[in-house]
This record gives C-alpha cells, sequence and structure tokens, in this order.
C-alpha cells in the first residue's frame, strides 16, 4: 500500500516534471526566438558587407549565430509541437516530423555553414565574409524552402 | 502566303519583350538560388518595374499593334476567334488574354515583391513601409504566384512551337526582325519619339518609387564608442 502510494506519487512527480520542462508553447517560443535572435544577426553581417565594415561586429554577430546553430535547437520540436502558436502561430511543415533524413540533411548543412561563418569572420577577410554569407543564407534557404509554410 | 511584308512589332516593342524574358528567366533563377543573389534578385525586380510601366504606356501610345485596344479581347473578338473566324494581325484573342495575363501576374509579383522578406537577410525595397504580419503574406504570395508564372511561360513557349511546327508560322522571327511576311494587314504606324519620351519618363519614375531610394536613408550605426562593450 505505502510502495503503491510511493509510486504513484513518484509517477506524478515524474510526468510533471516533464511537463514543466518544455511547455510546448514555449518550445514554439524558444524556436522562433532562436530564428529570429539569428536573423538580427545576419542582418548585422549584412550590414557590414554591403556599407561600412567593422570585423568586431561581423565577429559577434557570426559567432551568435555559430552558437545558436549548434544549441541542439531540433530538442524544440517535441512531438505535437508540429502546430500551436509560440509568439505566434508555427510555420514549420509537417513534413518537417514526418522527413527525417531530410531534415538532418538541411540542418546539419546549415550547421556547417554558421561554423564555416564563424571561422571567415574571424579572418576579418571582408570579402571572404561576403561569400560565406551568402552561402549560409543559402542554408538558411534551403530548409524554408522545404519546412517552412509560405502563408 | 499571299500577303504582304509588313512592319509588326515596333523596336521598343521588341526591346521590351527581350528584355523582359531575360530579367523574368534572371529573376527566377537568383531567387530560386538565393544566397548573395538576393541582391541580384532585388534589382531585376525593380528593372522589371520599369519594363512593365514602360509597356503600359506604349500600349496606349505605341504603334499600331503595340497598342492594347488593337488586341483587347473583346467578346465580339473572342466570338469571331472562337468560330475560327478571326482575321488580323499582332496578338490574337487568346494571345491577347495570355498578354494581359502575364501583365498582370508580373505586377502582382512586382507588388508583392517590393514589400517581401525572406526570414533571412533579404528585404524589399519598400518592406519598412508595411508591418511583418502583411510582408510574409505578400511573401507567400510572391512564392505562389512564381509558380503559376513558371507554367505561363511554359505555356507560352509551348504555343510558339506549336505555331511554328503545326501551323507553319513563325512567331519568333517578326519579335526578332520585327517584319513578317505573307500579312493582310498594314505596317504598323505611330509611336514615335514623343511617345518614346513619355513611356520612358513613367517607365525611369515607377522603377524610382520601387526601388525605395526616395525614403529617407535610416539612421547610420552609432559611433563604436558609443556601442555598449556588452
Amino acid at each position: 500500500m505505502k510502495s503503491k502510494l510511493l509510486l504513484a506519487l513518484l509517477s506524478i512527480t515524474l510526468t510533471g516534471t516533464a511537463a514543466a520542462q518544455l511547455k510546448p508553447e514555449d518550445a514554439i517560443k524558444f524556436r522562433q526566438s532562436g530564428y529570429t535572435f539569428m536573423a538580427w544577426n545576419m542582418g548585422r553581417i549584412k550590414a557590414n558587407v554591403e556599407g561600412q565594415f567593422n570585423k568586431e561586429e561581423v565577429i559577434k554577430s557570426a559567432n551568435a549565430i555559430q552558437a545558436i546553430a549548434n544549441s541542439g535547437m531540433g530538442a524544440l520540436y517535441l512531438p505535437g509541437t508540429d502546430k500551436g502558436t509560440g509568439w505566434e502561430k508555427t510555420r514549420v511543415k509537417p513534413a518537417f516530423f514526418t522527413d527525417k533524413e531530410g531534415v538532418a540533411k538541411v540542418a546539419m548543412a546549415f550547421n556547417k555553414e554558421a561554423n564555416e561563418m564563424a571561422k571567415v569572420a574571424a579572418t576579418g577577410d571582408a570579402a571572404a565574409i561576403k561569400e560565406q554569407f551568402g552561402k549560409l543564407g543559402a542554408a538558411c534557404k534551403a530548409c524554408h524552402d522545404d519546412f517552412k509554410i509560405k502563408q | 502566303m499571299n500577303g504582304k511584308r509588313i512592319l509588326l512589332w515596333d523596336l521598343p516593342t521588341r526591346l521590351f519583350h527581350w528584355l523582359l524574358a531575360l530579367a523574368v528567366i534572371g529573376a527566377m533563377v537568383s531567387g530560386q538560388l538565393g544566397g548573395n543573389l538576393m541582391v541580384w534578385h532585388g534589382r531585376l525586380g525593380i528593372f522589371i518595374v520599369g519594363l512593365l510601366a514602360f509597356r503600359l504606356v506604349w500600349g496606349l501610345v505605341g504603334s499600331t499593334y503595340a497598342r492594347f485596344i488593337q488586341f483587347f479581347p473583346s467578346p465580339a473578338r473572342v466570338g469571331a476567334y472562337l468560330r475560327g473566324e478571326w482575321r488580323g494581325e499582332g496578338h490574337n484573342p487568346l494571345g491577347a488574354f495570355a498578354v494581359f495575363a502575364f501583365f498582370g501576374l508580373l505586377t502582382a509579383q512586382a507588388v508583392s515583391g517590393v514589400f517581401s522578406n525572406d526570414d533571412i537577410a533579404f528585404t524589399g525595397p519598400l518592406f519598412s513601409l508595411v508591418d511583418k504580419a502583411a510582408s510574409n503574406r505578400l511573401t507567400g504570395l510572391h512564392h505562389l504566384l512564381s509558380n503559376v508564372l513558371i507554367a505561363l511561360v511554359c505555356l507560352h513557349v509551348a504555343a510558339i512551337v506549336y505555331y511554328g511546327r503545326v501551323k507553319k508560322q513563325s512567331l519568333l522571327k517578326p519579335m526578332v526582325t520585327g517584319w513578317k511576311d505573307g500579312a493582310s494587314g498594314e505596317s504598323a504606324r505611330g509611336g514615335g519619339i514623343v511617345a518614346l519620351v513619355i513611356a520612358l519618363s513613367v517607365s525611369f519614375a515607377l522603377a524610382y518609387g520601387a526601388s525605395g531610394n526616395w525614403m529617407p536613408p535610416p539612421p547610420p550605426p552609432p559611433a563604436v564608442s558609443e556601442t555598449p562593450d556588452w
């Protein structure tokens, strides 16, 4: 009787914690925040490539993108978060949750370009930064094309 | 082929056509590839705005067969065409529908494009005039219509091939040289230098409007000393 009660308590606590760890709404919010924050930094690199070049700015931006890219955002795509609202309604396509291979491919390619972006930024070579910025943008686009709903 | 040789498409119309073809192909390719080519996608878009504006005016003040009123697909003309009784030079009623479809589609692409964003680093030149949600909707429309545009381009090319192979009538040659052999009508007239100047003026004005260069430049970024260290 006592052990049963303990087990029941334990299971309530455990499932309770698991749910408290990440609500679907929060998972979607964190996703959207990550992408939005990267967009700010993409814009910063773009401004530096097109206008007055500031090496430090580019390094900060590229490092931020690299950090988010390598943060394991895949963990935020929990079952049941294919629909829902974070800061806004999620724009992920259902295919994202079924085409694991396709997602892995575009995600790995993006991480590779993000890492490369940080590496190139550190050199301060404006021409190389511009070229890598283009590749990184194309890597973003590859996923948007396949897995982001066009409103 | 017992007709005569007439001037069908004036030089501005032909230049418009081929520049538009190149610009649309360039815009499709750059838009699909993305990355740094988005800069060119934006430039080509503004160029296309200029071309469309030019054609719009040229359709009013250009030479005979370039005028909208000459080929507007009125019910009477469409009826005659369906009965196989339509006789004329230039765009037939079916071709006229294609012209206006291209015009409408490309205009929609231009309008949606200048307000668009790609959630990466590209924003259309007039993006700052609308809110993000509206821009997202217009971007979605831009994507959707790009597929319709590709389909229409394919149909357009297929029709030209059909006319050449099956009906033994080259539509390509008059669009290149301007001249058509074995025609039943008269050579195109009108569309002089004054008309050209008016059309070009409107063209440049609209392209300038679409470029957003008339908007005050954004404030310069704060000097490094003003940027906090964190």
